[in-house]
């Protein structure tokens, strides 16, 4: 177990490095004149070979990368070429937000997801319909439409929730609730479907397994073979399809946080990528990426704790 | 919606030479919408939340850009000279200030018993540094104090500043950035550019604000001018996105905020928010290449008058910014010198008359301008414009422009282009903004003798320098140097409870000048 | 955002024919390609029956009502908003069938030779898949697009690349299930080049997934740029969905049609073309429910069922099981599969029973008839199956289930894929004592100990705590056996209880069969094609064909005098003075069982 997530993450640390390393060349070919927008348009050419040998522009990309790597691997991202913020500080309070915004979604996706396949699965007949008519569409309409719908519905007209903007938790946990519920409603919609869909496949499939047969042979109510077996053994595929949702959860965040006005990494990433703040971008990218590969690590650690094939040999 | 926010910093970088106030002639026109009297019977306290277009770009008072920014600027930091509303000059952290005779020393008196928030106690010397950091700063705007030779501390609390020319814009920069304060503890701290230390009405406290996003403010407790302190906390928040900023308001998440456009009003009327308009930019084609460099057309008078006869100023207004604005033919502040009402219909719209003037310069079959188009500015509004223009035989052909926009267009890329200047309250500015041959936005850097004749007048002010700043607004317009098209109302929205007194030719108001009602 | 989901990845084989003429009137799709059709027909055509030029400004129609010379009115430019969601159809069209093409043709291309050809393509690939998976897609554009400017056909591209994966993984899962088949093998032997093993084999393998991603690469391209240019981040001179929506939302309370015309183009398209990958997939792998969605159609037994030839011999006792005229049919397409016609059996107290044919003789469908647990889709349509006296069809499922595991019960086949691979082997054994049987935990403990043991488990307590992946073949069946006669039923049907079991294990589980019999004095009804079980252990035996019950009698009756020609045929066919080893491949349910219908 322990060589398996050990494995695990050496794989992950590789990825980690060739996404940074992509990244940071990647933007050295569109930010020729960062120096100038940094030192402002109207600074001359001694303002910029000044603010070039400031943040060591003026050397061969490679030795760039190779000190801020040597930076990174202490814990040092640098700072914001724009802001001046340091990299880590900026990255890790917007994180945090984001993740809350994607957990959120992937718990109330997981939920209703799970509950809606499970129904559908059992049910079968309309209810089956619906569920998969529903998920069709939310899985179809675009985040951003449904999130400007929500806002337009639930916090003009109805008031219930704030239009924009973040609460933190320490402030006041009810306003926090109230300050992510549409967010994280606009990204659950669009992914509750795939789940949904996921899960009632899985379980067919588990319904049609040879154990189930055999185990309401023995009298057992179909009901409790359901939320037993079938259930468990459908556990995995779902997993998988929540550890999946929860990247494309973090992408769609980008776009949400962006409409509600939430300091999340989604309007850091568009502004900081947009100016070509080397420092912050590959901040995101690396934090992102040391995140992703830590919840799907952690999927699979699950997941071969759930499987007994693997944790028992 | 990036590009609300890129039109937002666009106007930014366009108010930072441009940004500015007194008027030395009319003062007293209240804001169009305004509650009046600001102070007075007002109940003070309460928390103020500021919506804003732009966030701000550093916190280092030497690099500070000014215009959407100064809000910020203005909650932590104060500065030597104040303006009014109406763009009179008032004591700030210099409680007196005078010109020697020949206007090229300026003593400041520092005010006595001022502290920063960190507790260093303001002094002249402290004064000097902060003025010769940002002569040598990194401020898009560090041309403010370009005039100045010199400054030094005479004493404990008095500064001399030597001009090595006259320079009536001094007082009026020196209550822009250029004049702001900082304490002697952030010069070096690496942490300068997140963490502000200032004498100003409010402290930034860093731990409740997400940079880039919410910045929360609390009283400083010390503050020497508790009468402008009108609130128990101050709350920024910076809408990256204008929907967002259009949800915030109809969802009444801010008290007073400053609009994207004016195309925003209907919203903010119909949640209930108060207009308070006044006008800060003019907004119009800079018609650069006067001489023809690159394009031969543009040289001749005739066809750059004829660009103006084809402008259907009214329709413009009410197609891109619904009406609200004042058409114009001229680039001058309404309350400076140089202004003059009849030069705003100087070119009434004839299309007529744009082609039998551009015939006459030999275009019969009309000339064709390349201009450029940004990402910034929505693309109909470009080809609402050339589409006017083509009425008139005047064809403009659009060229996808780069990253390097900005670059490129101060670099003479391109003879002619859409553009909005703020309005400078005095002549020397707007000359020194887009007339002068070393101004920014006069991009090709081409001299005129009339025109230097009438600066060297306007430079030493007087009712001869007044004189002279209508002439040469006269000359400007006669000889087409730009086709503006309207005057841009600047939109401050309050909800109920709270006032605000717009200021004259720039974004946003006095911090002091947003009080409770 | 949608993302197209993996589900096809289990999709094999090619395309049926007339998957299109189905898929027309299946009820979604049918629906769904009329919609799509509309749209890529006005999508196509659009720049000639644009009446307007769709960036043409007009101060004077600015926010025009609709009607007059505007037909859906005009736009905060003064635009025409039909002429431009005429043109933003083409564009957001041609926007999402780029990432398609990109998509497949990068995803198809290195999952084909990744997946012939493995090595440093396959490295790749993983980890190429790995890395778009460990970033979100906007991250990547929006950086793509610092460095090489709004363009929409570049930003598209680059996300059609982002997403290949989604195609890599499934024709490079395709090729490998393909490359290890023995007719690739074939193929090569016979001296194909490989480009002609892919061509031939492998692309009409990967043919129906690739077309199962399509609707779903395409809909998620659209989402994209919708959500690329609402974020004001498209190329403004290209007329989109999204900008129009961006326009139409920053513009709200002055005109709030602005947003309905493209968030209704946007909508249909982009569910159209997700409920023609539903349909699709539902064509493709067989998973359509609209027949039985549907009133079901009538059932009719469409031939003579023949007499059985009866050896007689029974004595008059009451029978504990009695089978008459049973029909069990599947629906399929717009009719039945009738697998079993004339089930006829009668099993008394204590007697073991051998049902015998050949696989897709109906012999096990009669067995789950009686279980009352038919395959999905499978159903009793006439005859009576009555169980010491109680006739059993029409019973409810809770009725059912006071039989089963009680007095009826049950050993399958394969003994793993007969026990839950997640839970232990105890909780298996004592989850239906609690539950069904009322004992309490501890109780249910010792009797399942006890039948472990009894079974012959060497150590029950050890297998009591243990999964099943740690049991051998013939634990796990000893397993089920004592599972099945857990609370002492009355009938036990085994289905081939030997015939997943090496030779020598096959004799040990008869002998427990017999032994557990004459203890319990149960009656077992075995169901077999192995005439040597039915030696072994067989009271009396029936022999089934093609659905129908042909001859029925004592086991030493029908084995010494087989009368009907189909029986004979099974006795000839056993090869003389060897002990008959299983069919490779034969499956309990046969050809009409759980598999193929699936």
């Amino acid at each position: 177990m322990l060589s398996f997530v050990g494995k695990r993450l050496a794989t992950g640390v590789g990825l980690i490095v060739t996404l940074a390393v992509l990244t940071f060349f990647f933007l050295q070919l569109g930010n020729s004149d960062t120096a100038q927008r940094i030192a402002g348009q109207q600074a001359g050419p001694e303002a910029v070979a000044v603010v070039e040998e400031r943040l060591g522009l003026d050397r061969p990309a490679i030795v760039q990368f190779l000190d801020w790597a040597g930076s990174a691997l202490t814990g040092d991202l640098g700072r914001s070429w724009f802001s001046g913020q340091e990299v880590t500080e900026a990255v890790t309070t917007r994180m945090s937000v984001t993740v809350t915004l994607a957990v959120g979604s992937v718990l109330l996706t997981a939920v209703i997801g799970i509950t809606l396949g499970a129904l559908a699965a059992t049910r079968r007949g309309w209810l089956d319909r619906a569920v998969q008519i529903l998920a069709v569409i939310g899985q179809a309409i675009p985040g951003f439409l449904l999130a400007m719908a929500l806002v337009l519905v639930f916090a003009i007209e109805l008031d219930w929730f704030p239009a924009t903007g973040y609460t933190r938790f320490s402030e006041s946990p009810s306003e926090w609730l109230l300050s992510i519920a549409l967010p994280v409603i606009a990204l659950t919609l669009g992914s509750i479907g795939g789940v949904a869909q996921q899960v009632r496949g899985a379980m067919i499939d588990a319904f049609e397994r040879d154990y189930v047969r055999t185990l309401r042979s023995r009298g057992l109510p179909r009901r409790s073979v359901v939320y037993q077996h079938v259930l468990r053994n459908a556990a995995g595929p779902a997993l998988t399809v929540l550890g999946l949702q929860f990247v494309i959860l973090l992408g769609g965040a980008v776009i949400v946080e962006q409409l509600f006005s939430i300091p999340g990494l989604g309007p850091l990433a568009l502004s900081s990528t947009s100016q070509g703040d080397i420092p912050v971008v590959m901040g995101i990218v690396v934090v992102t990426g040391v995140i992703v590969v830590v919840v799907n690590t952690l999927v699979d650690v699950i997941q071969a704790w759930v499987n007994p094939k693997v944790r028992v040999s | 919606m990036l590009r609300t926010t890129r039109l937002a910093a666009l106007a930014g970088a366009a108010a930072i030479t441009l940004t500015a106030c007194s008027s030395t002639g009319a003062d007293d026109s209240p804001s169009a919408g305004a509650s009046g009297d600001s102070a007075g019977a007002v109940v003070e306290g309460g928390d103020l939340r500021y919506g804003s277009v732009v966030d701000i770009s550093t916190w280092i008072a030497a690099d500070a850009a000014w215009g959407n920014e100064a809000t910020y600027y203005m909650a932590v930091y104060d500065s030597l000279l104040r303006t009014s509303a109406t763009n009179e000059i008032e004591p700030g952290l210099a409680e007196a200030w005078e010109y020697n005779d020949d206007l090229t020393e300026l003593t400041l008196d520092i005010r006595d018993g001022v502290t920063f928030t960190d507790g260093t106690a303001l002094d002249a010397q402290v004064v000097v540094d902060n003025l010769n950091r940002f002569r040598e700063g990194a401020s898009p705007d560090r041309g403010l104090l370009d005039a100045v030779a010199d400054v030094t501390a005479a004493d404990e609390d008095t500064v001399v500043i030597t001009l090595s020319a006259p320079d009536p814009a001094l007082e009026i920069n020196l209550s822009l950035q250029a004049g702001l304060i900082a304490s002697p503890s952030t010069f070096d701290a690496e942490d300068a550019q997140t963490t502000p230390v200032g004498t100003g009405p409010y402290v930034l406290d860093t731990a409740a604000s997400t940079i880039g996003a919410t910045y929360v403010f609390t009283p400083n407790e010390d503050y020497w001018a508790p009468e402008d302190q009108h609130f128990d906390s101050l709350t920024i928040n910076y809408y990256a996105d204008a929907s967002a900023l259009l949800n915030a308001l109809r969802d009444n998440q801010v008290d007073v905020a400053n609009l994207n456009s004016v195309t925003q009003i209907p919203d903010a009327e119909s949640a209930g928010y108060t207009i308070n308009s006044e006008p800060v930019n003019w907004k119009g084609i800079i018609l650069a290449d006067r001489w023809g460099m690159n394009n031969e057309a543009l040289g001749d008078v005739r066809v750059r008058q004829a660009i103006n006869y084809a402008l259907d100023r009214e329709g413009l207004l009410q197609g891109l910014e619904a009406g609200y604005g004042e058409v114009t033919t001229q680039i001058f502040n309404t309350e400076g010198d140089a202004f003059d009402a009849a030069l705003d219909d100087a070119y009434p719209y004839d299309p007529e008359k744009a082609k039998a003037l551009l015939a006459e310069a030999g275009y019969a079959d009309g000339v064709t301008i390349v201009m450029p188009q940004t990402g910034f500015v929505p693309a109909s509004e470009y080809e609402l414009i050339a589409g006017v223009l083509a009425e008139s035989n005047i064809f403009i052909e659009y060229e996808q422009a780069g990253e390097s926009f900005f670059g490129d267009l101060l670099g003479g890329t391109w003879s002619a282009f859409n553009f909005g200047l703020n309005q400078e309250p005095l002549a020397w500015q707007t000359y020194n903004q887009a007339i002068a041959p070393g101004a920014a936005w006069n991009v090709f850097h081409q001299a005129d003798e009339t025109v230097e004749g009438l600066a060297a007048r306007i430079r030493l002010g007087g009712e001869d320098g007044a004189a002279a700043a209508q002439e040469l607004n006269a000359y400007m317009v006669e000889e087409a140097w730009f086709a503006p098209f309207y005057r841009v109302l600047g939109v401050i929205v309050t909800a109920d409870g709270f006032a605000v007194t717009n200021k004259s030719g720039q974004a946003v108001a006095n911090l002091w000048d947003i009080t409770p009602a | 955002m949608s993302t197209p989901t993996t589900t096809a990845s289990s999709a094999t084989g090619a395309p049926r024919r007339g998957v299109l003429r189905r898929l027309l009137v299946h009820p979604l799709g049918g629906v769904s390609m009329i919609v799509l059709a509309v749209i890529v027909v006005v999508g196509v055509i659009a720049p000639w029956i644009a009446p307007h030029d769709p960036t043409e400004t007009s101060l004077s129609m600015i926010f025009a009502e609709p009607g007059g010379e505007y037909l859906l009115g005009g736009d905060s430019a003064g635009r025409d908003i039909w002429s431009r969601l005429l043109i933003a159809t083409a564009f957001s069209l041609a926007g999402g069938l780029l990432v398609m093409a990109v998509a497949s043709l990068v995803g198809v291309t290195a999952g084909l030779i990744a997946g012939y050809y493995g090595g440093f393509v396959d490295a790749v690939g993983a980890w190429f898949t790995a890395l778009t998976m460990s970033l979100p897609s906007i991250i990547v554009l929006i950086a793509a697009r610092a460095v090489i400017g709004p363009s929409m056909w570049w930003t598209m591209a680059i996300f059609g690349i982002f997403i290949s994966p989604v195609y890599y993984r499934v024709v490079y899962n395709s090729v490998r299930a393909v490359r290890g088949e023995l007719y690739v093998d074939a193929a090569r032997t016979s001296g194909l080049g490989d480009g002609r093993i892919i061509g031939r084999h492998v692309l009409l393998a990967v043919r129906a997934p690739v077309i199962l991603l399509m609707s779903g690469v395409i809909a998620a391209g659209i989402g994209m740029q919708a959500g690329f240019d609402f974020l004001g981040l498209g190329d403004p001179t290209i007329p989109t969905w999204g900008q129009m929506l961006n326009e139409g939302f920053y513009n709200i309370t002055r005109s709030a049609t602005l947003v309905l015309w493209p968030a209704l183009a946007l909508g249909l398209t982009t569910v159209a073309l997700t409920l023609l990958g539903t349909a699709l997939r539902d064509e493709l792998e067989g998973t359509s429910e609209r027949r039985r969605s549907r009133k079901a159609p009538a059932w009719s037994l469409d031939e003579d069922v023949p007499a059985v030839v009866d050896h007689g011999g029974e004595d008059a006792s009451e029978p504990l099981l009695a089978v008459r005229d049973l029909a069990v049919a599947y629906q399929a397409g717009d009719g039945y599969a009738t697998v079993v016609k004339g089930g006829r059996l009668t099993v008394r107290r204590g007697e073991t029973h051998g049902l015998i044919g050949e696989s897709g003789s109906g012999k096990t469908q009669t067995a789950f008839s009686v279980l009352g647990l038919l395959p999905k889709g499978g159903k009793v349509m006439a005859g009576s199956i009555v169980f010491d006296g109680q006739e059993l069809t029409g019973l409810s499922d809770a009725q059912m289930n006071r039989l089963r595991g009680t007095r009826i019960a049950y050993v399958p086949q394969e003994p793993m894929s007969n026990l839950d691979p997640s839970f232990t082997v105890g909780h298996q054994l004592t989850e239906p004592l609690v539950k069904a049987a009322g004992l309490s935990r501890k109780e249910a403990k010792e009797r399942a100990l006890a039948l472990l043991a009894r079974v012959g488990i060497p150590d029950p307590e050890r297998a009591f705590g243990s999964y099943p992946h740690q049991l051998s073949g013939g634990m796990a069946q000893r397993v089920l056996i004592a599972g099945a006669v857990a609370s002492h039923p009355d009938l036990l049907i085994a289905d081939e209880p030997t015939t997943a079991l090496d030779v020598t294990v096959q004799a040990e589980v008869l002998d427990l069969l017999r032994d557990l019999q004459e203890e319990l004095g149960m009656a077992i009804l075995i169901v077999t094609h192995n005439f040597g079980v039915v030696a072994d252990i067989c009271d009396r035996v029936s022999v089934m064909q093609k659905g129908v019950m042909v001859e029925t009698g004592a086991t030493a009756d029908v084995f010494d005098d087989p009368r009907h020609p189909y029986t004979r045929a099974l006795f000839e066919a056993i090869p003389k003075g060897a002990p008959r080893a299983p069919l490779a491949g034969v499956t309990s349910a046969g050809l009409l069982g759980t598999g193929a219908l699936k």
